[in-house]
């Protein structure tokens, strides 16, 4: 599974100060990714040394699931 | 830092769950009564085997959209059902709107890949409303006996996409202001075979879905919707909590394991593989599935949810097994796991059917991965397969006969830990059912189950012994078409672990009524090395002259023949793979390998080869009379240890 590296401006935006909250880590040390946990599926940015996630939004429903019927509109 | 549960005073208990303590722990308690009290109900009235005697369903109870579905109880039954429901209910209401539920409704959804399991699990929820608004689903997710397809009953891993496997369901309603949607019942009806026997099932699933809103409604009315919906809550994060404690006191690291299935139902020339690298920190687990062989292309797949399913289970298993599961056991688990892989089959080529082949591996993996990190608290492994036998013919009469999950291997042994000794039949680890009494398959089926016995020898070796493998054997009085599902037979599924040995290797043969007829001979099958060299292989490492099992021996493919047609008297023979042994064998006391020996779990061979023990006496003609011969033991052992 990819692992996107996270920038300090991706964690800057999601109110992470390296420096205070992960000392000696650098932002390299940060990855985003898809995971299935309680409550479903989210996309996370998580530390990895500590898996530690400063950030999990919700979604998609199925994960990385395509349906058959996706993309048909029957409206 | 989290405060824990127990530290919480109790304004903050309060606070945080609109309600005080006792409450909130007589609401979950009662939550877990209303669950077990709806499978009662279905147990007691259904009519269709695999619900009446196999126990093929489970309940749950889960809370509203806006707490974001969390299941805060579930049924004491089948576990495969528990992990993919929590996901079911919150997939299929939010595709099918929860705005345009009312009170009254039942929706459906069989769909693997939005709900989980296979098509003929379908999954009934039923809103439950108090003042106008959702505060909770109860959910019975129950196996339909047939729903379509080109297999009758579906147990086959020989189905090559979804239009093979069976009816998909999307979100559909069932029933509507306490009535069914006749176009919802139909569209099962006319696809789907044994209708008479589906629906008065469905009809009881309804009447136990009343009874759980009913319940619900009143301890509602009893205690308040906020104390109500503050239970959920504390349901979850009492599961959540446990999980998370249990997970601190793992060592941190990473820990990886591999593990697999034989093959597909295409041929045998692609071997499945499940890698796992699992990274533990503090209270934290992520679970890295990534490498994992793409999916089959037959129905052994599984899907994602199922794969979550058998995560959960097995750490269950092993470091928190004490605490009542819920959908708060994975807060602090992460699971990574690409799709398009054969524990996450993607639609309409990546059928899935016989999941828990696949999702199996998936936990036995994890208890590999984790073997050393535990310790002394690492568990053995089980018969791996459940070996569904999955038949059909035609009585004198005309009347038609199916049967599927009661005739083949489908119960067997587990594995050892260090509590002692492992069980010898029972269902795989994430099944958790009945055993169909033999009475009951006689009297619905021209079926005689002849033989159902222990082997000898089989078990994981061990200062704890594994469960031996189970021999079983099915004499078949019609003519009758038949699917065979044996898929964990290349390397044992019952790893031994904590320096215990692994269980045997398990196989399937099929003895045609030409080759050995037992009806006219009035003779059962014996268990002696000659009488397999008759016998027709459907899978297993055999021995290609005598077909007798040997690791070292060919693979023959459970799918080379993928339906077998036999004539009345044919007997198929199913023999599981033993369950692995915990601990070292040359530390089990010698006492404790004669009453093995008495008992037939072990030959004297076997106590002198794997345990060191040196036992006189014949078991057969004097079992009470056998003796260790202590002198020549300690001699052995020394012999053995030196290795």
């Amino acid at each position: 599974m990819p692992r996107e590296d996270v920038s300090e401006e991706d964690l800057r935006a999601l109110g992470v100060e390296l420096a205070r909250d992960f000392p000696g880590s650098t932002a390299a040390d940060f990855r985003r990714y898809p995971v299935l946990s309680e409550g479903g599926w989210f996309t996370v940015v998580k530390h990895q040394k500590t898996l530690e996630s400063v950030a999990r939004e919700p979604g998609p429903l199925l994960g990385p699931i395509a349906l058959a019927s996706d993309g048909l509109d029957v409206n | 830092m989290t405060v824990s549960l127990k530290d919480l005073d109790d304004a903050q208990f309060a606070e945080r769950y609109g309600a005080d303590r006792f409450t909130a722990t007589v609401l979950s308690s009662r939550m877990r009564y209303i669950v077990q009290h709806m499978c009662t109900g279905l147990l007691n009235n259904a009519f269709s085997l695999i619900l009446r005697d196999w126990y093929d369903f489970a309940a749950t109870i889960s809370g509203p959209p806006e707490q974001n579905y969390p299941m805060s109880s579930v049924s004491n039954s089948l576990a495969m059902f528990l992990g993919t429901m929590s996901e079911a209910v919150r997939n299929t209401i939010e595709e099918y709107g929860p705005e345009n539920l009312r009170p009254g409704d039942v929706v459906i959804c069989n769909d693997p890949y939005r709900a989980g399991n296979h098509v003929n699990d379908i999954c009934f929820i039923r809103p439950v409303f108090a003042d106008g608004r959702i505060i909770s689903f109860v959910t019975l997710r129950a196996h339909q006996l047939d729903m379509g397809g080109v297999v009758p009953a579906g147990f086959s891993g020989t189905k090559r996409n979804v239009y093979e496997n069976g009816l998909v369901i999307a979100p559909t309603l069932l029933y509507r202001d306490d009535k069914p949607v006749k176009s919802a019942f139909n569209l099962i009806f006319d696809n789907a075979r044994y209708c008479a026997l589906l629906l008065p099932d469905i009809k009881t699933i309804y009447a136990n879905l009343l009874l759980g809103e009913q319940l619900i409604q009143e301890s509602v009315a009893r205690y308040g919707v906020e104390a109500y919906l503050g239970a959920i809550r504390y349901s979850t994060d009492v599961s959540a909590e446990a999980m998370s404690t249990a997970l601190a006191e793992l060592p941190d690291g990473v820990y990886e394991a591999e593990e697999g299935i034989d093959c597909d139902g295409i041929d045998d020339s692609v071997e499945y593989r499940i890698k796992v690298r699992i990274t533990k920190v503090g209270p934290r687990m992520e679970l890295d599935f990534s490498g994992t062989s793409p999916q089959a292309r037959t129905s052994i797949n599984a899907g994602i949810l199922d794969t979550k399913t058998a995560v959960g289970v097995a750490l269950k298993f092993l470091i928190d097994p004490a605490t009542p599961f819920t959908s708060g056991a994975y807060r602090d688990i992460d699971i990574v796991l690409p799709a398009g892989t054969f524990i996450s089959a993607t639609p309409p080529d990546g059928a899935v059917f016989l999941y828990w082949e696949s999702t199996g591996p998936v936990l036995l993996a994890v208890f590999r991965a984790l073997e050393k990190a535990l310790g002394r608290k690492a568990v053995g492994g089980d018969y791996g397969s459940l070996n569904i036998h999955n038949a059909n013919g035609v009585l004198e009469d005309g009347t038609p006969w199916v049967t599927t999950a009661q005739c083949g291997g489908e119960h067997g042994p587990w594995g050892a830990t260090e509590a002692g000794d492992a069980d010898s039949y029972s269902v795989v680890y994430q099944a958790n059912n009945l055993d169909p009494a033999t009475e009951a398959i006689e009297s619905e089926l021209p079926a005689v189950v002849l033989r159902k016995e222990y082997v000898p020898d089989s078990s994981g070796a061990g200062t704890n012994r594994g469960g031996a493998a189970v021999l079983k054997d099915t004499l078949y009085l019609t003519a009758a078409e038949h699917w065979s599902s044996p898929l964990h037979t290349k390397s044992p599924s019952g790893l031994g672990v904590y320096g215990g040995k692994s269980g045997a290797l398990g196989a399937t043969w099929l003895f045609h009524a030409e080759d050995r007829d037992v009806v006219r001979t009035r003779e059962l099958l014996g268990t002696s090395d000659e009488v397999y060299a008759r016998a027709t292989p459907v899978a297993g490492m055999l021995d290609p002259e005598t077909k007798c099992v040997d690791p070292d021996g060919e693979y023959f493919y459970f799918a080379s023949t993928p339906v077998w047609h036999t004539k009345p008297h044919a007997v198929f023979r199913y023999l599981t793979n033993g369950g692995g042994g915990w601990g070292n064998p040359l530390d089990r006391d010698p006492e404790r390998v004669k009453r093995d020996v008495r008992d037939e779990y072990v030959t004297v061979e076997g106590a002198y080869r794997d345990y060191g023990v040196v036992i006189t006496g014949d078991p057969r003609t004097d079992p009470e009379g056998l003796r260790v011969d202590e002198e020549a033991t300690r001699r052995r052992r020394a012999e053995l240890a030196a290795q």
